[in-house]
């Protein structure tokens, strides 16, 4: 396990106060959005782009046409971020 | 830089004295010169032939009839295309004209060849007081039609006109073709965002001259164009202001912008005393025949206050029911407000004016130098509040406006005031990037303002449904999303006119938004039930001052829940 995708495990978790979900449950495969794995919605997005820019002060445009994918799991996240650094 | 293929235009009536002199220099600068005779009386027609045989270079047009200045023109430069010309000089027949000028403003149009170029006029002592009134007089009304300062003195007819445009633009939207022409043709060119780039000249009044001018028939045809322009002017308003001028290469960039900003600054002061010394009844009773062309035309506007007037009387918050005169008074109310917020911006409406609980409680939080997030709506005026507020430093504002271009209002904000702490910020485009630099803002103690009532147009889902007097009608997410994002305590401001002074409320909305993941739909759904009650019982006590102008009710929109996806 890559150490990036830690880190975004717990900062997807404690962006979004997820309750019942522990950073460990999150399967850095799994999708992030839609209705299966943690179902998250455009606000969560939101939230988790701003925590990203914060902590990596990398932007993630939300006009790009590829946002989808970037987001798409803690994976991908992960490798869009250190694409970028 | 482009290659012109450049032609002079000289439309005369009677003028004859200092053609002669003209064309001689044209000739020297191998300028071919296109004569149009605007109907001129037989002996002078004669006298203009004779001159222009003179010259081999000189093709001369007669009109038998005169038709005005801009239709000269006009003409002349349809002969110019024929003839393959790209662009055409104007040059005025009675020499007052510097032709030394002349190869700046061809420099200029080398390079800008989509502008029109104009000689912004010097006047030098020579010049009837008269006269300089006018012009000062016209500048103000340019500056007000064309909602910006970057239009130099339009009266001066020293100019190089990008003949294939300039015909298109004529033949589709100036209908002065008198005196008029000149004034009508560079605001009509800057809403259609074709460049107009000025260069300074000299303009002499020779001794002895006859001017075609009539002092009378003239102003008063310049003044009701001014009118025409003015209807066109309030129609265009939000994106005259928000569009991007249109780029000028090269010119004298120091000076000019020193000029402009001189200039701005004159013509703030004449706005905000005019506004003084006559008055808010008399300029709205100005504007009254703007408001009824609005009226008479805007059929769907209309319609839809009618509509909403009826629902009014319908809950009885209308003394009276609704007729075709009420609907009008619903215009003329917002064409007051319009008003109101010119004054307010140009710091014409004091703090004194301010009543109602609100003021305490706005004091209140700019003592606590607390950020803020703050939800208005287009009801009354809350212009006036964020106005006196910013210009009077109180806090510093973030607006989330609703059009693509915030820059110009950005701006326009810091030619009015450049202390003043205002930021426009685009609605359009509030991501991760936008949300840091509000919360940023929020962290400093700074306020962030978006009104409640206004779907977006491009982003269709985000609205939500809530009973708004009795029927269902769509609000936007955004601010619950927003304000949820950004974590700080949400205020309702309200501000409406009664009688001469401003009613101000302001109250609590939350702490914090709180949308929990669990029923985010159903909260985004309560906070916009408890806004649309809030708002319901401002506009009740004020039906008038509802300043939305489209069916509020029927929309066609999807009322859709959050998007599962992000793109």
């Amino acid at each position: 396990m890559n150490p990036l995708e830690d880190e975004l495990r717990e900062l997807i978790v404690s962006a979004l106060q997820l309750e019942d979900v522990k950073p460990s449950d999150i399967d850095p495969e799994e999708p992030l959005f839609g209705d299966s794995g943690l179902a998250l919605d455009s606000i969560d997005a939101l939230e988790i782009g701003v925590q990203i820019q914060k902590k990596y002060g990398v932007k993630i445009d939300p006009e790009d046409e590829h946002v989808s994918e970037y987001f798409r799991s803690v994976r991908s996240l992960a490798n869009y971020i250190s694409g970028k650094r | 830089m482009t290659a012109l293929r450049l032609c002079a235009v000289i439309p005369t009536c009677n003028h004859t004295t200092a053609l002669d002199a003209i064309l001689t220099r044209l000739d020297a600068a191998g300028l071919p010169v296109i004569v149009i005779d605007d109907g001129s009386a037989a002996a002078n027609a004669e006298i203009l032939r004779a001159i222009c045989a003179r010259h081999p270079n000189c093709e001369l047009q007669r009109h038998v009839f005169n038709g005005g200045k801009g239709f000269a023109v006009m003409c002349g430069m349809a002969r110019a295309a024929e003839r393959g010309f790209s662009h055409a000089v104007q040059v005025d027949a009675d020499g007052q004209h510097d032709l030394d000028a002349l190869g700046a403003l061809i420099a200029m149009a080398e390079r800008n060849p989509d502008a029109i170029v104009t000689g912004a006029p010097i006047y030098d002592a020579s010049a009837p007081a008269k006269r300089r009134f006018g012009r000062k007089f016209t500048t103000f009304w340019i500056r007000i039609n064309t909602l910006s300062f970057r239009l130099p003195d339009a009266m001066c007819g020293f100019r190089i006109y990008p003949v294939e445009k300039t015909l298109a633009l004529v033949r589709k939207s100036v209908r002065g073709l008198r005196m008029d022409f000149d004034v009508e043709v560079l605001v009509k060119a800057h809403w259609a965002g074709i460049a107009v780039a000025p260069v300074p000249v000299k303009v002499i009044y020779p001794e002895g001259n006859l001017s075609n001018f009539q002092m009378v028939a003239d102003n008063i045809r310049l003044a009701k164009m001014q009118t025409r322009l003015f209807f066109g002017m309030l129609w265009r308003a939000p994106s005259l202001l928000f569009s991007k001028p249109p780029r000028i290469v090269g010119g004298e960039p120091t000076r000019w912008s020193v000029m402009r900003e001189r200039g701005a600054g004159w013509g703030l002061h004449l706005l905000a005393a005019v506004y003084r010394l006559l008055g808010r009844t008399v300029c709205l009773a100005v504007m009254v025949p703007v408001i009824l062309y609005f009226f008479l035309s805007g059929r769907e506007q209309r319609e839809a206050s009618r509509d909403f007037l009826d629902r009014m009387w319908r809950a009885g918050h209308l003394k009276r029911k609704p007729t075709s005169w009420t609907s009008f008074q619903h215009f003329l109310a917002f064409g007051g407000s319009a008003l109101d917020k010119f004054a307010a911006w140009t710091g014409g409406i004091s703090h004194s004016k301010l009543r109602g609980d609100g003021v305490a409680a706005l004091n209140e939080l700019v003592a606590k130098k607390e950020g803020a997030f703050i939800i208005t709506a287009h009801v009354g005026n809350p212009d006036v509040v964020r106005a006196i507020g910013v210009l009077g430093n109180a806090v510093p504002l973030n607006v989330l406006v609703h059009t693509e271009n915030a820059e110009m209002f950005n701006k326009l904000i810091a030619q009015f005031s450049p202390q003043a702490p205002v930021r426009a910020i685009p609605v359009t485009k509030v991501g991760a990037d936008t949300a840091i630099l509000l919360s940023d803002a929020i962290a400093r103690g700074e306020w962030v303002v978006m009104v409640g009532d206004r779907v977006p147009v491009s982003d269709g889902g985000r609205v939500v449904e809530v009973p708004f007097f009795g029927e269902l009608a769509a609000f936007p997410q955004g601010p619950y999303v927003l304000a949820s994002i950004l974590k700080a305590p949400v205020y309702l401001l309200f501000c409406a006119r009664e009688r001469g002074v401003f009613e101000v409320r302001f109250t609590k909305f939350a702490d914090r938004i709180d949308l929990p993941r669990r029923d985010r739909m159903g909260a985004i759904r309560a906070y916009a039930e408890q806004y649309a009650k809030a708002l319901e019982a401002e506009v009740a006590a004020r039906p008038l001052q509802w300043f939305n102008f489209y069916s509020f009710w029927h929309r066609t929109s999807s009322a859709g829940g959050l998007q599962k996806a992000t793109s």
